[in-house]
């Protein structure tokens, strides 16, 4: 059972009021802080009258507690599962993982029963020693926030050698592909985990710390006719972006999709993919390359 | 009833949740399922749980609140604290804590030791709870089926451990990535320490999965001890929901549409059928099915003519063909070709062409993924006439939408 008050924010909660009570360092002030940190915005309104006026009895009015431990709760047993499947993962070759603890758990599912239909063929190779070792490099590099000097082969055949700063790690379930973020390095925010030759971190090298750029960020306006199912197609399809929909009256919908400037040509095979139920009005340069595109197959014709 | 953040079955929240997340354009007066007050606490729910992320915007229709996430900002799924809301009792979280409080991994508790803990536990307070044998069996009895717990019978007696907890601390790595990409992430999220930073971020990243754990999980299950199932469906084509029994095989995922099927042979067809996760509201587990390997290898054995769910074994696979012209400096196109040619087969023809041929049951899958080549495509064949027929119309439709070719009256 995965809807369980076991696995509740509000036991989370009460949990941490808990532990700081047998610590003995909890104060009335303290409750409501934590109640906003563990759970929702209103939970302290029911969390701490039940706590003070002991419809749970956990907590003595002093602040103090008849626990004699800080509370902690065994793995489930469906959480076991989950872990044991995750262990026969191919990513999970990346991470240094004893799952001895989980010997004799049946895993909730195994690779074999999921299909990712979809996902793109020319994934990371995630058995690759030298990836591994990259992968767990850079890593490391981001946690410690060391500087790192990089010899990257480009999608384009390029190579380059770079001093920046590690700043995480990217993963696309579409393209089955680890990116890594990089900052203080002019033109590159962004390195294939798999095109790189090398990598050393350099945790006493000094570099000028600077932020992550923020990415350029722009506004796709289309109008949406729901036919073929295209409004169930695209709410669901569009959902992972920051959006924005509105019904214009009968089967007509505007759609509005927030987008990273550099995943315009991704978004523009995106929205070609729905064809005619989809006419884009924003932004310019995405209408400029529909059009584009359109008279290059007019012209071409289809035989 | 006053208004409470929790709920006892997720379900109640989970169809709305959707609607504000995935739709976002309905207004109060739209939800016509519920009345105007159910509206009106679910969208408070949501404020209180997912605060941050709801927006709302006004038109002529009146006022729609909806959810705004950027799935790529921010490595956790903010969808999974919905599955944090499970409602219990006073007594429910008073008994959790003092019984993990007193049970240990190696000196076991009989009932009757709990119970005489349990009560001086409660001593202190000025109206002491009461525990009695049967609400206290019970509670034991619901752990140990969860596995927080675990019982050893020693001459007819029966103690009560706690079970082991296993020092994960190094793993918080492993549960920030996995938790977001593997199915039924959720579980490893309720075990991160929210207060750590993640390291990972996430692209493509369908967060709505999050809103399906509990029937996915459900599925799972019933699928790794080759169960069959009875699920209810909603069909919002029907507008109606029905239940059937199935023996559930595989989880289709999409990770470019975000949809999540459940493939399983339903004995009322005699065939195996998609169902969508997100349209299944419960899962009942049954009985072991026999022929559970059997109808799994004929599953595995329909990919091959298989472009997305259809999976129809009385239809005969259809040819389907186009030709994509490659332009100088343009191998890219033939690298995509290459990696998402699913099944398919792509050949060479010459430096400036490249084929895509396959056999497939459903040739109305494969169109929206052609339409994608616009301004490559030279040559389409398919044996569904009909379904090349629509691309071809589509394809007039659009030139006409973005006023290509002379069409005097487009906007362009």
């Amino acid at each position: 059972m995965l809807f369980h008050e076991v696995y509740s924010a509000y036991f989370s909660a009460v949990s941490e009021i808990l532990a700081r009570a047998v610590d003995g360092s909890l104060t009335s002030d303290m409750l409501k802080q934590i109640c906003d940190e563990k759970a929702f915005s209103e939970s302290f309104l029911k969390i701490i009258p039940a706590l003070t006026e002991e419809k749970w009895q956990l907590l003595y009015p002093d602040m103090s507690t008849q626990l004699t431990k800080a509370p902690s709760q065994p793995l489930t047993a469906l959480q076991k599962r989950w872990l044991k499947a995750i262990s026969l993962d191919p990513r999970m070759k990346l991470f240094a993982f004893d799952c001895s603890f989980l010997d004799g758990v049946q895993p909730l599912f195994v690779p074999d029963d999921i299909v990712y239909f979809d996902k793109y063929t020319d994934g990371d190779p995630f058995d690759d020693p030298h990836y591994i070792e990259v992968f767990r490099t850079a890593l490391d590099g981001i946690k410690s926030g060391s500087v790192a000097e990089i010899v990257y082969h480009s999608a384009k055949g390029n190579t380059r050698r770079i001093k920046c700063r590690l700043h995480l790690l990217e993963y696309s379930e579409k393209d089955d592909k680890f990116r890594l973020r990089v900052t203080g390095c002019r033109n590159v925010d962004m390195l294939r985990v798999a095109g790189i030759e090398s990598i050393l971190l350099c945790p006493g090298l000094y570099f000028e710390p600077k932020p992550p750029q923020p990415q350029r960020m722009c506004c796709m306006e289309a109008e949406l006719t729901d036919e073929r199912n295209a409004l169930e197609r695209a709410m669901l399809h569009f959902s992972h972006f920051e959006r924005e929909t509105s019904h214009l009256g009968g089967k007509s919908y505007r759609l509005r999709v927030f987008y990273s400037e550099n995943d315009e040509t991704e978004l523009l095979i995106r929205v070609l993919s729905f064809g005619p139920m989809m006419r884009v009005y924003a932004s310019e340069s995405l209408v400029g390359e529909i059009c584009r595109r359109l008279r290059m197959q007019y012209e071409m014709g289809i035989k | 009833m006053p208004f409470s953040e929790l709920v006892k079955n997720f379900e109640k929240i989970r169809s709305y949740v959707r609607e504000f997340y995935v739709y976002g354009f309905r207004i109060r007066e739209e939800f016509d399922k519920k009345s105007g007050r159910t509206y009106d606490n679910e969208r408070r729910r949501l404020e209180c749980i997912l605060g941050e992320y709801t927006l709302s915007s006004r038109d002529s229709r009146g006022k729609n609140v909806f959810l705004s996430i950027d799935s790529r900002n921010g490595g956790r799924d903010p969808l999974y604290r919905l599955l944090r809301t499970s409602s219990f009792t006073d007594r429910d979280i008073t008994l959790h804590f003092l019984l993990m409080d007193m049970l240990d991994e190696t000196a076991p508790l009989t009932l009757a030791e709990i119970l005489e803990r349990l009560n001086s536990y409660t001593a202190g307070f000025s109206e002491p709870m009461i525990f009695d044998d049967s609400g206290v069996r019970k509670k034991l009895a619901e752990y140990e089926y969860l596995g927080l717990i675990r019982s050893e019978k020693q001459v007819r007696v029966v103690r009560y451990f706690r079970s082991e907890t296993p020092d994960i601390s190094d793993f918080s790595d492993v549960l920030d990535l996995f938790s977001e990409i593997s199915p039924c992430g959720v579980l490893g999220s309720f075990i991160i320490d929210e207060r750590k930073h993640s390291f990972f971020e996430f692209k493509h990243h369908y967060i709505s999965h999050a809103l399906d754990s509990e029937i996915l999980c459900g599925l799972l299950c019933a699928i790794s001890e080759k169960r069959s199932v009875t699920i209810t469906v909603h069909s919002v084509k029907k507008n109606r929901t029905s239940s059937c029994e199935v023996v559930p095989l595989k989880i289709f995922t999409s990770v470019q549409s975000g949809r999540q099927w459940l493939m399983a042979y339903s004995p009322v067809v005699h065939e195996i059928c998609s169902y969508r996760v997100d349209m299944i509201t419960d899962v009942r587990i049954g009985e072991v099915s026999l022929r559970f390997d059997e109808l799994r290898e004929t599953l595995t054995g329909m990919q091959k003519n298989m472009w997305g769910v259809v999976c129809d074994k009385w239809a005969h696979p259809q040819h389907v063909e186009f030709l994509i012209h490659i332009g100088d400096n343009e191998e890219h196109i033939y690298r995509r070709l290459l990696r998402e040619k699913r099944c398919g087969t792509v050949e060479r023809i010459d430096k400036h062409t490249a084929r895509f041929s396959a056999e497939l049951v459903d040739s109305a899958e494969i169109r929206s993924w052609i339409r994608t080549f616009t301004g490559r495509l030279i040559q389409l064949d398919f044996k569904d006439r009909t379904a090349e027929n629509l691309l071809r119309s589509d394809m007039e439709k659009m030139y006409k939408l973005y006023g290509i070719g002379g069409d005097e009256n487009a906007v362009p």
